[in-house]
């Protein structure tokens, strides 16, 4: 569910930082500027955006901006004419803009522990489907198909398995593919038996209620796909990346923990290993993406 | 995708309504709804209560809902969203037209949806297709429950129109790549089939007119064929416990007692925990006395539109729990605290049940609607809920006496709280809230809190109520109407013609939030006694007492126990930080479904046999209980 985006949200909100405070030495002659990618209500999101900011100016020093943009290539594009100097960025588009413009892994978030997370093939427990090769002429739904764990992780699976001979003869095995639009509505399509299973993240579970959570299991996992990250533009000032990267990383202590919330919620954020996106790399060639 | 997930699961966002599982204590949290869904669902909520609280429909429209993340009303909403005209349904509120309310609502929600479907259809990418759809879909979800309680094979068929409509809307890609073209065939085939259903149920020019309002399709309603609609309640709801969990501090506890040792005791507070006592919708919705009640104290975040004014109240004799129960008084009162329950008596705000099984009763069977309990019921409700004691307080000494850790400003103001005051009829505060007998004295007193329900009326005594513990439940008074412990003071200051000074009242109020201090008033969890590990614990002792109640042969106070416990665990397991081991407690939650099934089989043996698997699959995975 998103209501859609209008001019009103596409404003850039106000600079958080204030002329009176102590201005950074550092080469940024500008504000820091960042690119949020909408998951859920605009409106809400702005909130957030206000309110991150103006706590990441007092940490760095010097004034912050957030704005929102349409997409992941919205925010590319911003990165690479400067009008964005970091963004939050899901593990597929980063590989693309990294490729595009050279875009630089901050920082990963974290989710219970990791860094990282999977993709899973869920199916109703009282269905019988014990394995893969079970749904075979079956229907399934997956996120979307451009989705790491609600599409292309969970398909890998059906090809390591040796059912599905690339992305392109997935239609062969299956009786019908869907693309349901997130991980909740792939889900609750398994859920409620509109069809026989579902690909979706390995807590995509999760967003059903407790009791269809009871009643439905997972048949396969794929291998751990790297979380969100944030990322910023080649050209940024190293000196300002740093700063911004341990303000962030203040979010891990105790007396900050809060404020992940107007950040899409992790559990806290851990420097980024840019060597742990070889496997989304390697993912979106297979699927014709890079 | 991955922190969208976490986010909606961290930020509580599940799916559907607020709304339990059969039996379930643990509630759904539900999805934000787009305004006029809300404002739709709000409407036949509150247009099916007794008297129809026009206020709160018109609210429903005009302000967003409580805890919405929009910032509009749905009108002001839909006059930036969307071209349809509201009038209808402005002036069929402002008529109080219950019928033409409906019919409104109902056609401007299916109309929504056409334009919406309209736009995806019209759109020249998929981003914008998908964007509509989803629109149209979180509108449709404001039907989409009662169509598949009423015609579940027309559901099936549009969750598959739904599916297909979403699929053909293609992709954008990402970054250029893997974009995939719309279908537009497929989606105007999709569309048909939603769109004709829409016509056909919803877009009626002469629905007929309907004892209860729901969005039961009109085709299925004009048969007059009773449907059963799932329990649910509306937008803006909020049952779930409160945050941070007060303390729970039970008297054989701090002694040092197992409660598996006490059965009648570990039975009362299951049923305490129990939606299974109480009957619909309360039951079907997963309500039991500790949802109000959370660890014997106060659920602050309970709300309920049209039976709560604010959190932390509500009406228990108003039109929803149970309509014969109905006053038709729009008089929701602050939820009290338990604790120290056995020294607190009498019951209830005005002090009307001397006797705490006949309160309990009286909750069950006329609050609740609920079957007429058992002695055995009402026996070890009340034998949990006499174990509840006060918040242990260092600053307090047991005979209501300050200590040496108490501060300054407390010394002095418990000067004033003994002072006579001329305005109070020469009585002071201790005269009611005696600090030797845990602050209250057992009495009724018009104190001037209540307005009188007619004239010369005497309905406005109250029983004195308890300051131990206070600090944590504000708001105060019988309706929650004062936000502090300072505005309590200011407020007896000013009615009673007090003459305190500045200084006086804060001090005063320094003594009360002394006296209403705890030493640790929350539940402290951490990554090891985590929620889940506490409500394991619970759920586990519960079951112990079937090692009473097998041997006793006791088939209905085993399934109230089962059909509670077994469900819950499973649903608590959904809130498990160590999600790898929830399938062992889905396990263990079976394993009691089949006591439970096996005592309805009358298979004594095959019950004894579950019960003693469940015991030692229960110790088996206890240290991954969290």
């Amino acid at each position: 569910m998103m209501p859609r985006l209008n001019r009103r949200h596409l404003l850039i909100l106000a600079a958080a930082g204030l002329a009176s405070q102590p201005m950074s030495a550092l080469a940024q002659s500008g504000p820091l500027r960042l690119a949020f990618i909408p998951q859920e209500n605009p409106d809400k999101l702005l909130g957030d955006i206000e309110a991150i900011t103006a706590w990441l100016s007092s940490e760095i020093g010097m004034p912050v901006e957030g704005f929102v943009t349409i997409d992941h290539a919205a925010a590319v594009e911003a990165l690479r004419n400067g009008d964005a100097d970091i963004s939050f960025m899901g593990a597929l588009p980063f590989v693309l803009a990294e490729r595009e413009i050279g875009a630089i892994p901050l920082l990963s978030e974290v989710y219970r522990d990791a860094p990282s997370y999977t993709g899973r093939v869920f199916v109703r427990r009282d269905s019988g489907f014990k394995t893969l090769a079970d749904l075979e002429g079956r229907d399934i739904a997956f996120a979307d198909p451009i989705s790491e764990s609600g599409y292309m992780y969970p398909l890998a699976e059906f090809e390591r398995a040796g059912l599905v001979s690339s992305p392109d003869a997935a239609e062969d095995f299956f009786g019908r593919i869907f693309f349901a639009g997130g991980y909740q509505q792939a889900m609750q399509a398994m859920a409620e038996g509109l069809v026989d299973a579902a690909g979706a993240s390995q807590y995509a579970d999760l967003l059903l209620t407790p009791e269809q959570q009871s009643q439905v299991t997972w048949i396969a996992e794929s291998d751990a796909i790297p979380s969100h990250v944030v990322i910023a533009r080649p050209e940024l000032d190293a000196e300002l990346r740093e700063n911004f990267v341990a303000a962030m990383m203040k979010l891990n202590m105790p007396e900050h923990r809060d404020k992940l919330r107007y950040l899409y919620g992790p559990d806290g954020y851990v420097e980024a290993d840019p060597s742990g996106f070889d496997g989304v790399r390697t993912m979106a060639q297979r699927f014709g993406l890079l | 995708m991955i922190h969208h997930v976490l986010r909606v699961i961290l930020c509580a966002i599940v799916t559907a309504s607020v709304l339990a599982g059969p039996s379930s204590a643990t509630p759904a949290k539900e999805a934000p709804w787009l305004p006029e869904a809300a404002a739709y669902r709000l409407t036949l909520f509150l247009g099916n209560l007794a008297p129809v609280p026009w206020d709160k429909v018109e609210q429903a429209w005009s302000e967003p809902y409580r805890g919405s993340e929009y910032r509009l009303g749905a009108f002001d909403w839909l006059e930036r969203e969307s071209a349809i005209e509201v009038a209808d349904l402005s002036d069929a509120i402002g008529r109080q037209d219950r019928h033409a309310v409906h019919l409104a609502a109902t056609r401007l929600i299916a109309l929504r949806i056409e334009e919406e479907l309209d736009a995806a259809i019209a759109a020249d990418n998929p981003a914008v297709s998908q964007q509509a759809v989803a629109t149209a879909k979180e509108l449709y979800r404001a039907f989409a429950d009662h169509i598949k309680a009423a015609d579940p094979s027309a559901a099936r068929t549009l969750g598959r129109a739904w599916l297909e409509l979403n699929n053909a809307t293609g992709s954008a890609g990402v970054l250029g790549a893997g974009a995939k073209d719309r279908n537009v065939k497929e989606m105007t085939d999709a569309r048909a089939e939603i769109s004709a259903y829409l016509a056909e149920n919803y877009l009626v020019a002469d629905p007929a007119p309907r004892q209860t309002l729901t969005a039961v399709p009109e085709a299925i309603a004009r048969t007059g064929q009773p449907v059963e609609l799932p329990a649910a309640l509306p937008p803006g709801s909020d049952i779930f416990d409160q945050d941070p969990l007060p303390l729970l501090v039970l008297n054989f506890e701090e002694q040092g007692i197992d409660e598996t040792d006490l059965p009648l005791i570990a039975y009362g507070d299951m049923l305490f925990d129990s939606a299974e006592i109480f009957g619909g919708p309360a039951r079907d919705l997963g309500i039991a006395c500790s949802t109000c009640h959370n660890r014997s104290d106060i659920n602050q975040r309970f709300f309920i539109p049209g039976a709560s004014h604010q959190p932390g109240a509500v009406d228990v004799d108003g039109a929803f729990f149970n309509p014969m129960f109905n006053d038709r008084r729009d008089d929701p009162i602050d939820i009290p605290s338990l604790r120290g329950l056995r020294f607190t008596g009498p019951y209830g705000r005005d002090g009307r049940f001397a006797s705490l099984r006949d309160f309990s009763r009286n909750v069950i069977v006329n609050e609740f609607a609920g079957e007429e309990p058992t002695p055995f019921m009402l026996d070890a409700l009340v034998a949990y809920m006499t174990e509840f004691d006060f918040l242990p307080n260092s600053l307090v000494t047991g005979d209501g006496q300050l200590t040496e850790a108490a501060p300054d400003a407390a010394r002095r103001g418990e000067v004033v709280f003994n002072r006579p005051f001329a305005g109070m009829g020469n009585q002071s505060c201790a005269s009611c809230h005696t600090p030797s007998g845990n602050f209250l004295d057992r009495k009724s007193h018009d104190i001037g809190s209540v307005a009188a329900a007619y004239e010369e009326s005497h309905a406005g005594a109250l029983d004195t109520p308890t300051l131990l513990g206070t600090l944590y439940t504000a708001p105060y008074f019988h309706d929650g109407a004062l936000p502090t412990l300072a505005s309590v003071v200011d407020w007896f200051d000013e009615t009673k013609n007090l003459g305190l000074s500045g200084a006086e009242r804060s001090d005063l109020t320094a003594y009360l939030e002394t006296v209403g201090a705890a030493d640790e008033p929350y539940e402290d969890f951490d990554t090891a006694n985590t929620p889940f590990r506490l409500a394991f614990a619970e759920l586990t002792t519960f079951a112990s007492t079937l090692d009473t109640l097998l041997p006793k042969r006791d088939a209905r106070h085993i399934l109230v126990l089962t059909d509670t416990v077994a469900a819950d665990l499973a649903a608590d397991a959904g809130t498990m930080a160590n999600l790898s081991s929830r399938p062992e407690v889905y396990a263990l939650a079976e394993r009691l479904a089949e006591v439970g099934a096996a005592v309805r089989a009358e298979d004594w043996a095959a019950a004894e046999t579950s019960w003693s698997l469940f015991k030692t699959d229960a110790a088996a995975i206890e240290d991954k209980a969290f």
